[in-house]
């Protein structure tokens, strides 16, 4: 006998506008900081076993985490900007991960997390029709954080394929520090958590954090 | 974290027939649920000639709660039908003459089935509507109104997989998610209704609009006699294995050990190995089933 495992893909935006104000330093700082959280939150579901994974993209796209990881052995070195916007890229890498195999048919619905701050510079579509045309891409649970003011927001809801839902929004590093959390904790808990998806909308989408206001927007 | 607990739910227990069959039947809830939405029957029909058999899954998340409700309707409704099937078919027996009219008897079964559980879930909604009370449909002047008020009946979604079986034929039938394994006599699992390994948790269910169109059938007459064991599980039990092959070993050890050591001892340790598949799955785990009792200690 063996839990079912949930693969979460993170998809962030290293373009070189990340490093404007910082982002790209809080972005790593935000990750890391929700490790353990999400390693809490994996441990209060024996039955589901999380496996962690990165994508970074700029100029083009690459594996920054690569090998599915269990989350009790994940640990974040930090990613760097490259250039631009290549969102395709990333999602089409995703769309590979997604296929069956490499991804086995006895698990979990996926969870891909995509935190950008700009709009894509390449055919993004293309790369979210591959992912639509994986047979676990169809089903699995889609969280996007926007990054400042500039981020494609109409572009992130697309990813997102839920009417319901709205993309995060950060506009400052407690804001955007809140958003990773609530990916890294609230959403494998709901990813990992067996239910049924006959097809309809869930009744109450997952309840999103409410952003902390008040506070000046940097981003 | 309450781990898992056996469950009896209304389902009945049970009983020891007196024909050619010993039933087993259990039930755990799912890691950390408040309670299961799986119930199940075992029921010995036309004084053991044949037996009633189903399990029903409740699908259990938010948008669907009050599906043990529906799981509770589905194995009720399908013990009714099921149980006067049951009772012409052991009638029937071995007379190959009356197998055409019990077929088709069996093709009609799934409709019937899901329309009197759309019955009891329309009634209990319109009594206690899931989703608040709904604003009345506006009518023309002539009081006639355009849309019929169509309830929502999400929250009651349910499988179901139920079976009838005698010394001479085994039907079956399978709505969504879960597993009917028979072995037979050479010890080989066979999964009649199989439709290939499941992806995540999505299931057909009977909430939906006609769900008997997406009823999967089986019927099968037995020339060598019927098969020594007969298992209906629900998902929660084969998600718990590594994989297929790894439940289907599951199904043959257990009807191995019920020829071995007796019905009577693999119903003793079966709260316990749901319970280990439970942990492993998340899920509710149910079993039913019936295992041959051989003629001398009858």
């Amino acid at each position: 006998m063996a839990s079912r495992p949930v693969h979460f893909i993170w998809m962030l935006d290293c373009s070189g506008s990340m490093g404007v104000n910082g982002k790209i330093g809080e972005l790593n700082f935000a990750i890391r900081e929700a490790i353990p959280e999400m390693q809490q939150a994996a441990q209060s579901n024996p039955a589901a076993s999380l496996l962690v994974r990165a994508i970074t993209f700029a100029s083009g796209a690459s594996w920054h985490v690569g090998e599915p990881t269990p989350v009790d052995r994940f640990s974040w070195e930090d990613v760097h900007i490259y250039g631009g916007t290549d969102m395709g890229a990333a999602f089409k890498l995703a769309a590979g991960a997604l296929q069956t195999p490499p991804m086995p048919q006895r698990a979990l619905p996926p969870v891909l997390a995509l935190a950008s701050d700009g709009q894509p510079t390449d055919d993004w579509r293309a790369g979210l029709r591959a992912i639509d045309g994986t047979p676990w891409g169809k089903r699995a649970v889609r969280v996007a954080v926007a990054i400042g003011d500039d981020a494609d927001k109409s572009m992130l809801k697309e990813f997102l394929g839920n009417p319901e839902l709205e993309p995060l929004q950060a506009k400052n590093p407690r804001q955007l520090a809140a958003a990773i959390r609530w990916m890294s904790t609230a959403v494998v808990k709901d990813a990992s958590t067996p239910k049924v998806d006959d097809g309809a909308k869930p009744a109450t989408p997952l309840d999103v954090p409410s952003m902390t206001k008040g506070e000046d927007d940097i981003w | 974290m309450t781990g898992p607990e056996t469950t009896t739910g209304p389902g009945r227990r049970p009983a020891a027939p007196p024909g050619p069959w010993a039933l087993l039947s259990g039930a755990v809830k799912g890691v950390a649920k408040k309670y299961s939405q799986d119930r199940s029957v075992a029921l010995p029909v036309a004084q053991g000639r044949a037996v009633v058999l189903a399990v029903a899954d409740g699908h259990g998340s938010a948008a669907h709660f009050r599906s043990d409700l529906g799981a509770y309707w589905a194995v009720e409704e399908f013990t009714a039908c099921a149980a006067a099937f049951a009772r012409e078919a052991a009638r029937v027996g071995a007379d190959a003459a009356g197998w055409p009219a019990l077929r088709e008897e069996a093709r009609r079964l799934p409709q019937r089935v899901a329309h009197l559980w759309h019955e009891r879930a329309v009634y209990h909604d319109t009594n206690s509507p899931a989703h608040g009370v709904r604003a009345q449909p506006a009518a023309d002047r002539t009081g006639r109104v355009d849309r019929p008020d169509v309830p929502d009946l999400a929250a009651y979604g349910s499988t179901l997989i139920g079976a009838v079986l005698t010394e001479h034929t085994l039907f079956c039938w399978q709505l969504g998610d879960g597993d009917i394994v028979l072995v037979d006599g050479g010890g080989i699992p066979h999964t009649p209704l199989s439709s290939g390994p499941d992806m995540g948790d999505e299931t057909d269910s009977l909430c939906e609009p006609e769900p008997w169109r997406k009823m999967r059938a089986h019927w099968q007459p037995f020339t060598g006699g019927a098969p020594p064991c007969v298992l209906l599980s629900t998902d929660g039990l084969s998600k718990s294995f590594a994989d297929h092959q790894g439940f289907l070993d599951f199904a043959t050890g257990l009807g191995e050990r019920a020829a071995g050591q007796g019905v009577a001892a693999v119903q003793s340790q079966l709260p316990d190995w749901l319970a280990r598949a439970a942990k492993y799955s998340g899920d509710d785990t149910t079993l039913v089933g019936a295992i041959a009792v051989p003629e001398q200690t009858q």
